[in-house]
């Protein structure tokens, strides 16, 4: 049960994004990605999450291979990612937002719509109970008939995070959730990925908020130039001379 | 006098909102200006005008025309609009323009290019408010409201829609979302094809139906589109409306012959002055 990126290499041009990446985590556990601008964090989540096609290596969930399946597969297999700069259905209000990325309905076909209006009601009115949930766990409750583009910054990650929950996640790559987000919203983001980790989700996490990540997870790898540098407990990682070296530079004590 | 050219404007405006709904939303999900909806019209126009010959019913041939004109809407995007997706917005328009002609030409060689007319029954025209209403007039009304209602209920009110308007907003973030693209474009060409051969019918049954009349409805349904700011289903009724009263109204002042060329005045005034419409947005810049 574990999600296994392997030897994964990507180029942009004659750039190098990514390097023979290997990274192992448990589907259900917490690692936390590092590194300067640059070293790849973000081309490596969009092609876990089936953005981008890698130009070689693997990248399994659970045994089973993803490396053919688009974005929309590996979502409904519970794979699932955020945006660095958080992106939202920016005319569909917070409940539309969140309602619109639960997987599996009827209604979405013509088909099921007029000749099975009884089952497409019944699963709306469930899809409109979890989506209710997810807001009320977020404190989003009170923008809920907000066009989702009049959200603030902040308001927009916990939305995205919203948007991965009702895909009935089972990992969920989320990309910087504490950029440019206030300290006080930093530590309830946290916590309630503190506390859905404790439910069985997994996440794996870039972050540039060394402390708060720190504070977060049980593990960390450093990607630099493509590469990873080091993986382990956040304490042992950031005490490795050539972390510093490349990117924390010493600075940081 | 006025009275009475408000209410012809406001049925020609249904037809003009019907058509540039099905513009404004391919325009908004699929993403490029889709000059196949007029010939999408006469499609269903004559399909209408088949079935209505052959029962004599009114509503058989609204059936028909919305199930040959969402069928060929369908069998485009397949054949045509899904290998071209991911290239340039004129590549499409080219191949849109292409269908327009096949869809023309198909008809030209089936029903020949004599003008048609749909035999309905002449009735006395209804006395409301002071303003004669001729029943056929009610009639079509009622169908393309019957129509909007539809279309906005599946927009608005399912999930189906819902994730139509996810893609028209942001279709990267709607795949990472699960959203399946493919169902949502069978969806919008669907819905898109019928709304176009309502229209058509309707404008089949108030004029007279031949080969050319869809390409001549386009600019109309392109002018109400833009006008009513581009991917906007409520601005594209809204804006067919205004045009469709607008044009009529104008009748008495511009002469019948230049109606048509009130359309051209309003998407350039549009273009000039509001680029994005009246109900229009400014969109983010990514």
């Amino acid at each position: 049960m574990s999600l296994l990126i392997r030897d994964v290499s990507r180029s942009f041009g004659g750039f190098r994004a990514l390097d023979r990446v290997s990274l192992e985590m448990p589907a259900d556990g917490l690692l936390g990605v590092i590194g300067p601008n640059g070293a790849g964090k973000s081309t490596l989540f969009s092609v876990v999450s089936g953005f981008i096609p890698a130009d070689a290596g693997t990248v399994s969930l659970d045994g089973r291979t993803l490396d053919r399946l688009g974005p929309a597969a590996r979502a409904r297999l519970g794979l699932v990612r955020t945006f660095q700069v958080p992106r939202e259905f920016h005319h569909l209000t917070v409940r539309e937002n969140l309602m619109a990325a639960a997987p599996g309905q009827s209604g979405e076909n013509l088909l099921g719509l007029f000749f099975r209006p009884g089952r497409v009601a019944a699963e709306e009115a469930l899809t409109a109970a979890a989506a209710q949930d997810v807001m009320d766990f977020l404190r989003l409750a009170p923008v809920a008939g907000l066009p989702a583009g009049r959200l603030s910054g902040g308001q927009k990650k916990l939305l995205e995070l919203g948007r991965a929950l009702m895909a009935k996640p089972r990992l969920i790559l989320l990309d910087e959730p504490f950029a440019g987000v206030n300290a006080v919203l930093v530590q309830e983001i946290a916590a309630r990925i503190t506390e859905l980790n404790a439910r069985g989700i997994g996440f794996l996490i870039i972050e540039h908020d060394l402390q708060a990540l720190s504070r977060l997870v049980p593990r960390l790898a450093v990607m630099d130039r493509g590469r990873v540098l080091a993986a382990g407990a956040p304490a042992e990682v950031l005490a490795d001379a050539r972390v510093r070296e490349a990117y924390l530079g010493g600075v940081v004590a | 006098m006025l009275g009475q050219l408000f209410v012809a404007g406001v049925v020609h405006g249904l037809v003009i909102g019907l058509a540039a709904l099905a513009v404004t939303l391919v325009f908004g999900i699929a993403r490029f200006p889709n000059a196949a909806a007029g010939d999408t019209m006469t499609l269903g126009a004559y399909a209408g005008f088949a079935a209505h010959g052959a029962t004599g019913s009114l509503a058989v041939a609204g059936g028909a025309s919305v199930l040959a004109a969402a069928a060929a809407s369908l069998a485009g995007y397949l054949l045509v609009f899904r290998p071209l997706a991911r290239r340039p917005v004129a590549a499409l328009l080219v191949a849109a323009i292409g269908v327009a002609f096949l869809i023309r030409a198909g008809l030209g060689l089936a029903f020949g290019h004599q003008q048609r007319v749909y035999q309905v029954p002449l009735a006395w025209p209804i006395e409301v408010m002071g303003l004669r209403i001729s029943p056929m007039d009610l009639t079509l009304a009622g169908v393309a409201l019957a129509a909007l209602a539809v279309a906005f209920l599946v927009l608005y009110a399912t999930p189906i829609g819902r994730q139509m308007r996810a893609v028209a907003d942001d279709p990267d973030l709607a795949r990472v979302s699960g959203i399946r693209p493919f169902r949502v474009m069978v969806a919008l060409w669907l819905l898109a094809g019928a709304a176009a051969g309502i229209a058509g019918m309707m404008l089949g049954i108030k004029t007279v139906v031949s080969p050319e009349m869809g390409w001549e409805s386009l600019l109309p349904a392109f002018a109400a589109a833009i006008l009513g700011g581009i991917g906007s289903p409520v601005g594209a009724v809204a804006a067919g409306l205004v045009l469709g009263i607008a044009q009529e109204v104008s009748t008495p002042v511009v002469g019948f012959t230049y109606k048509i060329a009130l359309a051209f005045a309003v998407l350039l005034a549009v273009l000039l002055v509001r680029p994005r419409g009246l109900f229009g947005r400014v969109e983010a810049v990514r």
